[in-house]
């Protein structure tokens, strides 16, 4: 596991956009060879899509050969509802870029047959031969996707109830009328996240240290998912200088440490690559 | 890749929203239908994005804007029809196309007073009307001939007339095919958004009873060219009155005690009654006679008072003609006893017992060329009603943007001199009427009020629409309305106009 600082979200955001820039470039994807990514919703990846639309406008970056798979949805909230993740990914991604809308999957959480749903998209992942790289972020109890605390490391695409924690911390978004808020959704399990190549999460802020430290400097424990990451081979997680408040001086230390080894060997496998195109991606350097 | 769709975004731009904020976000549109579509829903049911993307470079995308009183313009008069339909639908379609240089995409012509055989035939060619490169004529606008001779403007008096017999007097002179209800009226017409307007003045004999079956046939009651008081213009909108013409002209002054068709605009949506003063009494006892009628008509070929009145001007006909004592409309009818029956303050209602029906201000518009209402007066209305104020031209037939300043022939041998939006007849300072445009009244009205853009834009474009009850189709940039704007920069100048989803003006550089 990598764990890249930055001072703020801003530069957190930019980042992990050019880092997700150069490995969709890297890749060459093609109608036939689709970059196949994994996306988040919340406050978190804000700054990350903000800096990836401008790479799409300054013409770094082109989204036609992507496809995309959401990590969750509510369930029984119209799509087109103020707070539905089909309404947030569209306000914040995908009305801005080049993405073509039948490359773009999310879950549909107003099916009835909700569970043929889930396993109709655990389907259609696998039919893109899995997912390249999925980025994420965290609650602060330190679920990743809607994989609450206690979730099975090993899940799958399924139905979650979501845990009180979560359902407070969404109540902000519904005029704070607990009752409005959705109490089901349907969400990509720990394990179908851990089945991406490579998986990349964004924490930034102070209120996100604790899980931050849970994940990273404790053991693998279903009650902080996140830290399911220790378990993956080439995991990537980027945070602001606030998000490190609860790690030792020492961790922090460390992975800065790492982060210098792991630029100069991408730098010379790139240059590697480009005169042997058989050469591997790199892949985590820890 | 097959060949593009008709989808279009605009994108780089700011949109005015129904609160008269401005925010930064993308509009889709569909170029083939004219119609503005719900782009997330395109997006994921449709899957489809739009192929054509067009960037406002950090300009203002608003709905076309909508003018609900305009007499005429580049020569053509709503009100003159000398029997050739032709000549007549040649002017109808002679605006309609030039008009949009203004940004304005939807206007209801307006006849002012006319002889009354006239009515039928004018109002029939007057059915919602438009080329695929055109604004929109939505209906008609009849201002008169049932309005009050104390406020006639420049009303003919001979054609004014009472309505005796309640609506069947409106439909024996606008003519009863052109009263039908809004359904079978529309019937007609290729279009799904058509209106009428009635301007009259309550207290005329008649009107008060037909305000209400008006309104039930869809008809929109507008109180202009009126002296009523406060309890009869009250009582109007009671009976479904929901606009005001050209507020401060062609009314009384606002007195306090009776505030009258301007009182309005205060109106508390808790009135169970209308509140009748008890200060009126004393008052009227002191023997003071005002004047219970108005004054005779002061001719306006008088010199005298052209140079009097030379701030407030004649010629346009939502000017008055008459002077009206602020004490007027009480006096008035205290004389027709109208007053006094409950004079005594009504009891605030504190109980839901018999909870009123909430009273509704009325919609009120007004000519913001910076002569018809002082600036002030523009702001005061404004800050006692934001969501009524509807901004209007009330444009004369001389209207036309690209007339220079100057002296221009006018008619019956008589010239006028043009400076900047004010009109002269020559060799007086008598104001010749209103020759200013939309447009510019967007942008007066952002400075005479002080408020921000959007929020002007909203006087001429959900405004108007909502007052019509059109505002799913104009004014609007909700998915389904007619993909009809104007594209404003920053400070409100019109860079281009675009109908049905196709551009037909734009600003040469």
């Amino acid at each position: 596991m990598r764990l890249i600082v930055r001072e703020d979200p801003t530069e957190v955001g930019s980042y992990i956009a050019n880092y997700i820039c150069r490995r969709i470039n890297d890749f060459e994807p093609t109608p036939e060879k689709p970059f196949v990514l994994g996306l988040p919703t919340g406050s978190s990846p804000i700054p990350t899509y903000k800096a990836l639309i401008q790479l799409v406008k300054d013409g770094k970056l082109s989204f036609k050969n992507v496809v995309t798979f959401n990590m969750d949805e509510y369930v029984g909230l119209p799509r087109d509802h103020s707070e539905s993740y089909h309404t947030f990914m569209f306000r914040e991604f995908f009305s801005h870029i080049d993405i073509s809308p039948s490359n773009v999957n999310i879950l549909n959480g107003n099916t009835i047959d909700l569970i043929g749903e889930c396993k109709a998209y655990e389907e259609k992942i696998k039919s893109y031969g899995g997912i390249e790289l999925f980025l994420g972020g965290i609650g602060e109890d330190g679920h990743i996707a809607f994989n609450e605390p206690g979730s099975s490391l090993v899940s799958r695409t399924r139905i979650k109830t979501l845990a009180y924690d979560t359902i407070l911390a969404n109540a902000r978004f519904f005029n704070n009328d607990i009752s409005a808020v959705p109490r089901m959704a349907l969400t990509v399990g720990v394990g179908t996240v851990l089945d991406s190549r490579e998986v990349v999460v964004v924490v930034t802020g102070q209120r996100k240290a604790l899980a931050l430290s849970k994940a990273i400097e404790e053991g693998v424990n279903h009650l902080w998912t996140l830290s399911a990451l220790q378990q993956h081979p080439w995991a990537l997680i980027v945070v602001d200088e606030d998000a490190t408040a609860e790690l030792h001086v020492k961790t922090v230390k460390y992975f800065k440490s790492i982060e210098r080894v792991q630029e100069e060997v991408e730098e010379t496998h790139r240059k590697l690559k480009r005169t042997n195109s058989r050469v591997q991606q790199v892949g985590s350097m820890e | 890749m097959s060949a593009p769709n008709s989808l279009v975004c605009f994108t780089n731009c700011l949109l005015p929203q129904e609160d008269g904020s401005l925010i930064e976000k993308d509009l889709w549109f569909d170029e083939r239908r004219g119609v503005i579509v719900d782009a997330q829903k395109t997006f994921f049911v449709r899957k489809q994005r739009p192929d054509t993307v067009i960037d406002l470079q950090g300009n203002i995308l608003s709905p076309g804007l909508i003018d609900i009183q305009i007499n005429g313009a580049y020569g053509f008069d709503f009100s003159v029809f000398d029997g050739d339909e032709e000549a007549y639908k040649k002017g109808m379609e002679l605006i309609a196309e030039k008009i949009v240089e203004t940004g304005v995409t939807s206007l209801v012509p307006t006849i002012i007073t006319q002889e009354k055989s006239l009515y039928p035939k004018i109002l029939h060619l007057l059915r919602p009307f438009s080329t695929p490169t055109s604004a929109s004529l939505l209906g008609w606008h009849a201002e008169g001939p049932f309005i009050d001779m104390a406020k006639r403007g420049a009303h003919a008096p001979s054609f004014l007339v009472s309505a005796p017999d309640g609506v069947k007097s409106f439909e024996s002179l606008y003519g009863e095919e052109n009263l039908a209800d809004d359904e079978d009226w529309l019937m007609n017409g290729n279009t799904d958004v058509g209106v009428r307007i009635i301007t009259a003045a309550p207290e005329v004999t008649g009107v008060m009873d037909a305000i209400n079956v008006l309104s039930k046939k869809g008809v929109l009651f507008s109180i202009g060219h009126s002296i009523a008081t406060s309890e009869i213009a009250t009582n109007a909108v009671k009976h479904g009155a929901r606009l005001i013409t050209h507020l401060f002209n062609a009314m009384p002054q606002l007195h306090h005690r009776d505030p009258s068709i301007i009182g309005l605009l205060g109106a508390s949506p808790h009135l169970a009654s209308p509140f009748t003063p008890i200060t009126v009494k004393p008052l009227f006892a002191s023997g003071e006679s005002g004047p219970p009628s108005p004054r005779s008509p002061i001719s306006r070929s008088n010199s005298k008072f052209a140079v009097s009145k030379a701030s407030t001007g004649v010629g346009s006909e939502a000017f008055d003609d008459f002077d009206t004592p602020p004490q007027t409309p009480v006096l008035a009818a205290m004389r027709s006893g109208k007053l006094g029956k409950s004079a005594s303050i009504s009891q605030i209602s504190l109980g839901q017992s018999e909870a009123p029906a909430e009273f509704t201000r009325p919609f009120y518009e007004m000519i913001v060329d910076g002569v018809h209402s002082h600036p002030n007066s523009v702001r005061l209305a404004y800050s006692a009603y934001p969501e009524g104020c509807i901004l209007i031209t009330d444009a004369m037939k001389i209207l036309d943007p690209n007339l220079s300043d100057g002296i221009h022939e006018w008619r019956d041998g008589k010239r006028f001199v043009k400076e900047g939006d004010k009109l002269y007849l020559e060799g007086t300072n008598t104001l010749a009427g209103s020759v200013v445009t939309l447009d510019k009244c967007v942008r007066n009205f952002s400075r005479f009020t002080g408020c921000p853009l959007g929020e002007a834009i909203k006087c001429a474009t959900f405004n108007p629409a909502k007052c019509l009850g059109i505002e799913n189709k104009k004014g609007t940039l909700r998915p389904g309305a007619h993909a009809d704007f104007v594209v404003l920069d920053r400070q409100g100048h019109v860079l281009s106009t675009w109908v049905k989803g196709k551009k037909v003006w734009m600003k040469k550089d």
